[in-house]
């Protein structure tokens, strides 16, 4: 029999927010157990609302922090304050800043809303704090911190969060719209329900705390303890070379607490094998997406000791796993993509093994110049230009820390220091590199691409996505001959798998013939749907256009409209077309030639200057 | 004096389940002044190891989180401003001041995250760490522990510079218990926490003094190395170079860490194992250096290889 005061908390949870049952669930664990929730999920499907109402219903002193790009912990946790103080001894006056702590260090449950928005910086330090549940030395009175964010691969604004910091969260549900999931009958029923603006109290302090102590005092059967490990075997077999994040934190910590707070859930004297059924709330981010489908089944076999039989099936089941991929993979499937082209049709990267390594055996110093330069046309692009004729950034924020006086505006930093400015004088925004963007490469698989050159260009296309990674960027790839084949991942044809676009870069396919047409068509239709400067193509061919539109006009016309720069590099002995010069100069891209020479080797040139591009070729000396 | 570090250990033993290697190297670290990396994936008790280590010894403790915009201001102390009024009718005088702190006051620092920092901060911080000297003024630090994530596509972190690696004497791996698939261990860290006996926020009581690592500092000089042992050290570089063809462009086996710093850990091997000479079987240690000065595929062999010199 489950204690009424937890199925009153989550009816209160549900009447705010109706048909997400599994994550008003989950955080009513978090809550038992003293640990903190990761809800990641589209806008509007009821994160924050849930994350509210939980600090509401529960009785808790609650607070919510609302997570921007400017945030820093100091902020987060408290407020910056000016001391100064009288230097008697050596006469004069001693200004520093020291932080009060603020509403958020004396909240039990605590709302960190969109928090993939903050920069990294802000993120680790307070993740640290909210671990420890200390600032300083003083202990904070937290017990549920709930974390929300929006789907990684739509997000163009924010980096993504890293494993360190998700494996803060013990508990972790990846949450789905009731339109976006399907589920029409459940959301007809909300039309007719009066959801609550806000969740009845039902709890206060004292009781919270009792259920936490009723929960912690739990005994967990041996049984259990095995059965959690089994699960967790069965979990790193299953996302076998996927990464996947399995820490002796997450499942020796935090799961146990897990497991007693299922158990008083379900009013269970001890916790039972059957407890680590309550492990899926704890994997929306620590295994790969795809296995989500397989997770009750794994769970299961854990729970029931069946291993041998079961697990030789579980090949069977990837196979299936792939074949009914977000993104259908060709075929009569081709009318759900939103794509206005005949040609363009998706494929699924599952269907690609990964590799360890996709570094080629031609690794030419040509292919290391090239990336540099077009890792410098993309850097470029991520650097703000200010319109300032002195080339001073124009932003200014609130001074943090008293050494950034050095960049603060002069007069302000008068008025600061004669304490009439006492909360800190402006200071520049530095523009910030390395922050995201989108790259699509397209490369041409025609038939002409064969052995040396499609060599070549796979190390190039490798080239580029390692630059693409070391500044996050969301990649898309298109193999393109007389139609163009786009690679999306779970759904979103711009994403951060970086390794699957290296396993598929160093594939060497070469058959048909070229058509520019189809793939920047294809191409920049998923840029509409992007937001954000610093947006590049990159157009690897070694042909004239045969089909398609060979001028591409509407192409150069959307590109250009989008700002989308066109960076093309043509490969081979022929005369490069002067069409993709038409594209590069329009958009602002650059452009390369790449040419085989007597002794086999490829030689670089930028051809607006016409001049070899320096490398460091072992090859040229 | 050993009974201080024996205790150290045990505080490690009672609150970290497994990770003999990463304890072990934690204590050398300390015993032989050298700096310690530790790299390993998130949720590993990297940072509780280097935490209890440091707290563990009464020392004095500085915590830092890295992160991509670490400036090196924010690891010396607070930085304030002074007023300071000049002679009569010349008005006053404003400069920025560092109160001392961080790095330049405490005996051992944990660097948590190390990798994430920039570049240009972690070069002068390296540095000092290194010499032990900030500006003019000698600074008390014996050990830094540096903590970091491997270098995958999820972290924001670039490789550390191989220069910078070089500073930290002691390299090792630390992995997942329930991760590296040790059943017998990560059963027992499940036991351990299922059965509610780990203390969340320990403050040890401290068991070791600076004073008795100064101690134990003095007496590492006086520890016998045969000639027996310097022989078996040259001969596992000879093959490292001539065999696994370790070059200087594809490792770090530099005179500093190999000639000076490996003597030192030898020592410090056989000081904490109550010898007062160097054995064969120190020997072993030094597969604790190489972890990231030779490619990935000889570190794998240095274990076998210093067996197989050693016998």
């Amino acid at each position: 029999m489950s204690p009424p005061e937890l199925t009153a908390l989550q009816a209160a949870l549900a009447a705010v927010v109706h048909g997400q049952d599994d994550a008003a669930t989950g955080l009513v664990l978090a809550l038992v157990a003293r640990e903190h929730a990761y809800l990641e999920g589209p806008p509007g499907c009821g994160k924050s609302a849930l994350g509210r109402a939980l600090g509401r219903a529960c009785g808790a002193r609650a607070a919510e922090l609302a997570f921007h790009r400017d945030a820093s912990a100091a902020d987060l946790l408290g407020e910056v304050r000016l001391r100064r103080e009288r230097l008697p001894a050596r006469g004069g006056e001693r200004i520093a800043l020291e932080l009060a702590a603020g509403p958020s260090a004396h909240a039990e449950v605590l709302l960190l809303d969109d928090l993939a928005r903050a920069p990294g910086e802000a993120l680790g330090l307070l993740l640290r704090v909210l671990a420890e549940r200390r600032l300083g030395r003083r202990a904070l009175p937290l017990e549920c911190a709930v974390a929300t964010a929006g789907p990684p691969d739509l997000e163009s604004y924010a980096d993504p969060l890293e494993p360190t910091q998700l494996d803060r969260f013990a508990v972790q549900l990846r949450l789905h719209g009731l339109v976006g999931a399907r589920r029409f009958g459940v959301a007809r029923a909300l039309l007719d329900r009066e959801p609550l603006a806000d969740a009845p109290v039902v709890l206060d302090t004292e009781k919270r705390h009792a259920l936490q102590a009723r929960a912690a005092a739990l005994s967990i059967a041996p049984a259990a303890r095995a059965a959690l490990l089994r699960a967790v075997e069965a979990l790193a077999r299953a996302a076998a070379s996927e990464p996947a994040l399995l820490s002796d934190r997450a499942f020796a910590r935090a799961a146990p607490r897990i497991l007693q707070a299922n158990a008083l859930l379900r009013g269970a004297p001890q916790v039972e094998p059957a407890d680590v059924r309550a492990l899926r709330f704890m994997l929306a981010r620590r295994v790969p997406e795809a296995l989500e489908p397989e997770l009750p089944g794994i769970l299961e076999e854990a729970i029931a000791d069946t291993p041998s039989t079961v697990v030789g099936a579980r090949p069977a089941a990837a196979v299936e796993r792939t074949g009914q991929a977000p993104a259908p993979s060709s075929g009569a499937a081709d009318a759900a993509v939103p794509v206005d082209s005949l040609e363009a049709h998706n494929a699924p990267l599952d269907a690609v093994a990964p590799l360890a390594a996709a570094r080629g055996e031609d690794e030419g110093a040509a292919v290391e110049a090239l990336v540099a330069a077009l890792a410098g046309a993309l850097e470029r692009g991520a650097v703000e230009r200010g319109d300032d004729p002195g080339g001073q950034p124009r932003a200014f924020r609130r001074m943090r820390r008293l050494d950034e006086i050095a960049d603060a505006d002069p007069v302000d930093a008068q008025l600061f220091v004669e304490g009439r400015q006492p909360h800190g004088a402006r200071v520049y925004r530095r523009a910030r590199r390395n922050a995201g963007g989108v790259l699509a490469v397209l490369r041409d698989v025609s038939a002409s691409m064969e052995g040396r050159l499609a060599r070549w260009a796979g190390e190039v296309v490798a080239g580029l996505v390692r630059v693409g990674a070391r500044r996050r960027m969301r990649l898309g790839y298109v193999e393109f001959n007389h139609e163009a084949e786009r690679f999306a991942a779970g759904g979103a044809f711009f994403h951060r798998r970086y390794r699957r676009v290296l396993a598929l870069a160093s594939r060497r396919r070469a058959e048909g013939r070229t058509n520019y047409e189809a793939p920047l068509r294809a191409a920049l239709a998923e840029f509409k749907s992007t937001a954000g400067r610093d947006r590049h193509i990159v157009l690897l061919s070694d042909g004239v256009p045969v089909l398609g539109d060979p001028a591409v006009r509407s192409e150069r016309a959307l590109a250009r409209r989008l700002g989308v720069k066109v960076h093309t590099v043509f490969l081979g002995l022929g005369e490069c077309p002067a069409v993709l010069d038409e594209i590069s100069r329009e958009t602002e891209g650059l452009r390369f030639e790449a040419r085989p020479r007597a002794d086999g080797r490829l030689v670089v040139k930028e051809r607006e200057r016409a001049s070899p591009v320096p490398t460091r070729s072992k090859g040229d000396s | 004096m050993k009974h201080g570090l024996q205790r150290l250990r045990e505080l490690l033993d009672d609150h970290v389940v497994g990770h003999d290697d990463a304890k072990q190297a934690l204590l050398l670290a300390l015993v032989c002044r050298e700096h310690i990396y530790l790299e390993g994936p998130p949720g590993s008790a990297k940072t509780r190891m280097a935490e209890l280590a440091a707290r563990g010894a009464s020392l004095g403790f500085f915590f830092y989180q890295m992160h991509r915009d670490t400036r090196l201001s924010e690891l010396v102390g607070d930085v304030v401003l002074e007023r300071r009024p000049l002679a009569e009718g010349e008005g006053e005088r404003i400069h920025q001041a560092i109160e001392p702190g961080g790095i330049l006051t405490a005996d051992v620092c944990v660097l948590d995250d190390i990798s994430r920092a920039p570049g240009e901060a972690l070069n002068v911080l390296l540095r000092v760490l290194n010499e032990r000297k900030f500006g003019e003024r000698q600074i008390p630090l014996l050990t830094a522990i540096a903590t970091s994530n491997p270098l995958r596509d999820e972290y924001y972190n670039e490789p550390l510079d191989p220069a910078n690696l070089d500073r930290f004497a002691i390299q090792l791996r630390v992995s997942g218990l329930i991760q590296s698939g040790d059943r017998a261990a990560a059963r027992a860290l499940v036991d351990r926490f299922a059965d509610g006996r780990v203390v969340e926020q320990p403050e040890p009581a401290p068991v070791l003094s600076r004073t008795q690592l100064d101690a134990a500092y003095a007496e590492l000089a006086r520890i016998d190395v045969p000639a027996a042992e310097k022989d078996r050290l040259v001969e596992l570089l000879r093959r490292l170079v001539v065999d696994y063809d370790c070059n200087e462009t594809n490792s770090l086996l530099t005179d500093r860490s190999f000639l000076v710093k490996a003597v030192k850990l030898l020592r410090g091997r056989a000081l904490l194992a109550g010898r007062s000479r160097v054995e064969r079987g120190d020997l072993a240690v030094l597969s604790l250096m190489t972890t990231f000065r030779v490619p990935e595929e000889v570190a794998a062999k240095v274990p076998a290889l210093i067996e197989e010199i050693a016998a």
